[in-house]
């Protein structure tokens, strides 16, 4: 069966992901339920074991905790010393990454995959560090407690209530290629502890006390146990895969997790974690919105969500959809989905139509797939409105004040006016006052405002006055109504302004973006538009900025504004790695955020163009808004890019297509002005030899004179080959002497009356035409070329050769009475292989003659042009400038 | 018997200086056109036996002539020419020429090529029946190959392939045309059907495969059976 055959087939992903796996280091984890079980000494133990057998292994980094057994163990390891780090005064000890890279050893031991680094160190998390030795291709030995892995982090607070806060992706230990877990049953672990054989840092000593019961490392040991044997399972399918052997495999189960902004989603999301790695299940999760608000606060609220997913090893994707369970159904049906996770928290203080309805509707539509519904409150951070946060002091005071003074000066207002307006009426003007504060400053504001209105006027316009209580209950009828109108009105005054402001800054940035668009739309050149976004970028942000982009194999600065932006070592390293993991680095990130810069790839369709760095030293971290802008400029940067490179592609393109035209060019005349004289002698002398006895004498001659003819023919062509080669070459040097211009033409004409008789030349040399400066046997091949090209255009009227001294110059004519040359061919007829086009696409002679005689002037420091047409619409005239010699120069001959 | 007589376009002078006598002291009458024009008007009103046309003309090119020509007439046409180009040489030969000369060439290798192409032409439609050369014979009422008198066995293919091409001995026939007249229209450029059979039919017949004496090779253009 094919489809038997297909599975029996290595399945291909697996074996590309060994392939990666085998250029990139090991990872091996030593995972332990609690510390003191003895990670760091099985780990060296072993590492001892290696080394004896001749391993290249090396210790990067130990804590033994002033332990004496672990600490013996080290003896006769090497070694890498430890990093210091000047840390507020203080200094602090720490992994040297850069030693550890440059020793690059087989295997190297990295204790503590938890650990936090010191602020300072290239990257914040040591597992970051480790990751970066495994991409240099070093196996790495590491061991961590399972409390500290991510997925399980919130599970060991509620069981151990301790909050652990160094935590490690689950993908870590996920993509790690060895775990080994080293286990102690957990009243040997508390008898160690009562030894003191357990280090604990002093401040931990109390937690401690909570945290090493039997209950805890029981839950605790049982966590990573279940952890060690999913890594065996995992194993165990991935050689299954890689060989091809048949199943049974994996459970084959698939999860979809349904998400939202809503709190309660994290929740889901580790649940479903759990819930994957207990099944050995593939996992997706889906983030679910209506509509595309890129960048909005919910939006924001996803992509960490997704982030977190993505850590424990899911795969995720954004879904806009408007009708989720119609979504989610397509979604389960297309990837095999077996089981489906959603939250429903148990009260919905914000109304929403997806979380309220969704786990009911889920559950009504699949009747196959199994729900899984994940309840909860509430909690971790409660979703606040955008509108409520980040408010500043002096905004919250604005926001508080402003409804003071507004229904202060009503109530004044009011008093004033109490005689002739009627109390009740008054109410309106209070409701200005609230409506006023809520176009100025907000809800909050609003609500303030009609908090007071209600106060106030109760007090000062409502019988008995000067009161808060209320004598007529008709009064207090309206005064609860108006307060409710108030209310409404302050809230939708205040939606409003909250959007009105929300719209202007996107129009703001909008505006922004446009302008730098349809600056970066001018510009064709790659220089340019790197300029254009440095300075854009300048303008917007107010900090330096530098473009660095890949040159002969080494990324180099392209552009800085302003211009004398300087970067360092440790900024370059920060480059590359944004270049070569495209991912930002420098401040506020992950990857060395001591540094002044930030990194951003610019990345195109072709991959990572090159890296922006915006400077980080003379002002805050972006906001979220400068941020997203950031984001805009640089895909609208690299589009530029692509564009920019794209054209020059094309140029070059354009350019090779032209010389290749060239070349056809060159090649079918070099063909034809070669094989023609060939072709004659050849044919003429096997003429000769074989038919020789019946030809008649005179035509034996004949054919003897054609022999002779061409190859002169040939010779003089083999002649301006070489002329042209030595012009192209730069050997050319004329040898400028004075010589008598008048002389030289007379010959040139000789040469070409012997060479077509009968010709017709009209010569007028002027009488006292002065010596010129200038090569004799240069100057005389140009006019033979000239003169040649006059017979070959002649037309049937004579050439006239004219000569007078004109300024410092003599200047040399040479006309035919051609047909002319059209205007627009006037430039080209002086480029090589150039030649006016017959019928049939060829030309007579070389199309090297006029090239070889600008050649020759233009080396005795004259010019040579053409004029068409000459004389009455018909003819070309070229002329030949050449200086007057010195009277100085004159040589004696 | 009649003088031969044959039409020579070229424009190059002095091409037609040294091709006129040593044609005429072959025994030809000689006539000589310049121009593409001149070559059509002359070969519809003067009844060449061959034309010798070289394929670059100042007026037009040299294939338009060759289509012009055999509208009206199945004469002879060689072609001349200096540019050495495979795509020129097969077109004109797809449009009907009878063979090609390169330039420079001797002259006893034109005068082996006329006398090829005139009597081929003197042969005119009628097919012979059968076909003699250096101890191949090819009997074509029969359908019988035979080898210095030992019977060979061809397949189908491979006899269609050797008739066409001894039918044409001494002239090149290209890839296209044998393909058209053995396998079909539809194949003309299934290249590689000719190139296995040719090596089979060489098998058989020649030698030496490696050398082969029959059925030469004209790089590019097509193969040509020697009868000589």
């Amino acid at each position: 069966m094919a489809d038997q055959g297909q599975k029996n087939r290595p399945d291909p992903d697996k074996l590309l992901q060994l392939a990666a796996r085998e250029t990139r280091g090991k990872l091996t984890v030593f995972l332990g339920a609690a510390p003191g079980v003895g990670k760091t000494y099985a780990m060296l133990l072993r590492a001892r074991r290696l080394k004896e057998d001749g391993a290249d292994i090396v210790i990067g980094l130990a804590e033994t905790h002033g332990r004496v057994e672990t600490a013996e163990l080290l003896d006769g390891l090497e070694g890498i010393s430890r990093k210091q780090i000047n840390y507020r005064g203080k200094v602090l000890e720490e992994f040297d990454i850069d030693a550890a890279i440059a020793r690059r050893p087989k295997i190297l031991v990295v204790d503590e995959l938890a650990h936090t680094n010191v602020p300072g160190s290239r990257h914040p998390k040591r597992y970051q560090d480790i990751e970066e030795l495994l991409w240099q291709g070093i196996d790495v030995w590491t061991a961590m407690n399972v409390q500290h892995l991510e997925s399980l982090s919130d599970v060991v607070a509620s069981i151990t209530g301790v909050t652990v806060r160094e935590i490690v992706p689950d993908i870590v230990l996920k993509r790690a290629d060895d775990v080994l877990l080293v286990d102690l049953p957990p009243a040997e672990l508390i008898a160690r502890l009562k030894e003191g054989r357990v280090y604990l840092p002093g401040n931990a000593e109390r937690a401690a006390e909570g945290f090493f019961k039997p209950a805890n490392l029981t839950a605790l040991r049982e966590l990573a146990l279940r952890r060690a044997a999913d890594r065996v399972d995992d194993q165990m399918i991935d050689l299954l895969r890689q060989n091809a052997i048949e199943g049974p495999w994996a459970t084959g189960e698939r999860l979809l997790v349904c998400v939202g902004p809503d709190s309660l989603s994290e929740k889901v999301v580790r649940t479903a974690s759990r819930l994957a790695s207990g099944l050995n299940a593939r996992w997706l999760v889906v983030s679910l919105t209506q509509t595309n608000d890129a960048g909005s606060d919910t939006s924001q609220r996803l992509d960490k969500l997704l982030n977190l997913a993505e850590r424990l090893g899911a795969e995720t994707r954004r879904v806009i959809a408007q009708d989720f369970v119609e979504e989610i159904f397509r979604i389960a049906r297309r990837e095999n989905v077996t089981q489906i996770v959603v939250g429903r928290p148990k009260s919905a203080r914000f109304a929403n139509p997806f979380r309220r309805s969704l786990p009911d509707e889920i559950i009504k539509r699949f009747t196959d797939i199994g729900v899984h519904i994940v309840t909860g409150e509430e909690q971790g951070t409660p979703y606040v409105p955008p509108s409520m946060r980040k408010r500043t002091r002096l905004e919250l005071a604005k926001a508080i004040a402003l409804p003071i003074v507004a229904t202060g000066v009503t109530t004044l207002l009011g008093l004033a006016a109490s005689d002739i307006v009627h109390a009740q009426n008054l109410s309106m003007l209070f409701l200005v006052a609230v409506i006023l504060s809520a176009m100025i400053c907000g809800r909050l504001s609003a609500m303030v405002a009609a908090g007071l209105a209600f106060v106030f006027y109760n007090f000062f316009f409502l019988e008995p006055l000067h009161d808060l209580s209320i004598a007529k209950p008709h009064q207090l009828f309206s005064l609860i109504i108006f307060l409710g109108v108030a209310l409404m009105i302050g809230d939708l005054a205040g939606r409003l302004r909250d959007q009105v402001a929300r719209s202007r800054n996107q129009a703001k940035n909008t505006q922004a973006l446009y302008e730098f668009s349809r600056k970066l739309s001018g510009t064709a050149r790659l220089d340019d538009v790197l300029i254009s976004t440095a300075s854009h970028l300048h303008s917007t942000f107010g900090t330096g900025v530098v473009i660095l982009m890949p040159y002969d194999g080494e990324l180099s600065l392209q552009t800085a504004w302003p211009p004398d932006q300087t970067l360092d070592g440790t900024d370059m390293t920060a480059v590359r790695w944004a270049y070569e993991k495209n991912e930002r680095a420098g401040s506020d990130t992950a990857t060395l955020p001591q540094i002044g810069w930030q990194f951003l790839p610019i990345l195109t369709s072709n991959g990572v163009a090159g890296v922006l760095g915006l400077s980080t030293r003379d002002r805050a971290a972006l906001s979220e808004n400068d941020d997203r802008m950031l984001t805009a400029i640089l895909d609208q940067t690299a589009i530029a890019i692509d564009r920019a490179q794209l054209v020059r592609e094309n140029a070059k393109t354009a350019a090779l297509q032209e010389s290749d035209k060239l070349h056809t060019a060159l090649f079918s005349s070099l063909s034809h002005d070669l094989k023609t004289p060939l072709a004659s002698i050849t044919g003429a002398v096997t003429t000769l030899r074989q038919l020789g006895s019946r030809i008649k004498a005179d035509t034996r001659d004949d054919l003897l004179v054609s022999i002779e003819e061409e190859a002169g023919r040939l010779n003089r062509f083999v002649a301006n080959l070489f002329d042209m080669t030595r012009i192209e070459a730069g050997t050319l040097k004329a040898n400028n002497l004075p010589v008598d211009a008048a002389e030289i033409i007379l010959s040139s004409i000789e040469r070409t009356k012997k060479l077509k008789p009968g010709i017709a030349i009209d010569t007028s040399i002027a009488s006292d035409l002065p010596m010129v400066s200038g090569d004799a046997s240069l100057l005389g091949q140009t006019l033979f070329n000239l003169l040649d090209n006059a017979t070959k255009y002649a037309g049937d009227g004579p050439i006239a050769v004219y000569a007078k001294q004109d300024g410092p110059e003599v200047a040399i004519s040479i006309t035919d009475q051609g047909r002319g040359i059209p205007p627009k061919d006037l430039d080209k007829i002086f480029d090589k292989f150039y030649r006016r086009v017959k019928g049939d696409g060829r030309a007579p002679g070389t199309g090297l003659g006029l090239s070889i005689s600008r050649g020759f002037i233009e080396s005795m420091g004259g010019t040579i042009k053409a004029e068409s047409p000459a004389i009455r619409k018909r003819g070309t005239r070229f002329i030949v400038r050449l200086p007057v010699a010195n009277s100085g120069d004159e040589a004696t001959p | 018997m009649n003088q031969r007589r044959i039409l020579v376009v070229d424009d190059e002078p002095q091409i037609q200086r040294f091709l006129n006598p040593a044609l005429t002291a072959s025994g030809y009458e000689v006539i000589l056109a310049a121009t593409g024009a001149e070559a059509e008007r002359l070969a519809a009103t003067s009844a060449p036996d061959l034309i010798i046309l070289d394929l670059g003309l100042p007026d037009k090119d040299g294939k338009e002539v060759i289509e012009t020509v055999r509208a009206f007439s199945e004469v002879p046409i060689i072609v001349l020419s200096a540019r050495d180009r495979e795509a020129e040489k097969i077109a004109s030969l797809d449009l009907g020429a009878n063979d090609y000369v390169e330039k420079p060439f001797g002259i006893g290798e034109l005068l082996a090529r006329i006398r090829t192409a005139l009597r081929q032409y003197a042969a005119g439609t009628s097919v012979p029946s059968r076909f003699e050369a250096n101890g191949l014979v090819v009997d074509m009422v029969k359908r019988v190959v035979t080898r210095n008198g030992e019977e060979m066995h061809l397949t189908r293919k491979e006899y269609q392939l050797l008739v066409h091409l001894v039918l044409h001995a001494g002239m090149v026939v290209t890839h296209r045309q044998l393909l058209a007249s053995v396998w079909g229209a539809a194949h003309v450029h299934d290249l590689q059907y000719l190139r296995v059979f040719v090596g089979q039919l060489r098998a058989k017949i020649e030698d030496d495969a490696n050398n082969p004496q029959f059925i030469r090779t004209e790089a590019g253009v097509g193969y040509r059976f020697i009868a000589e």
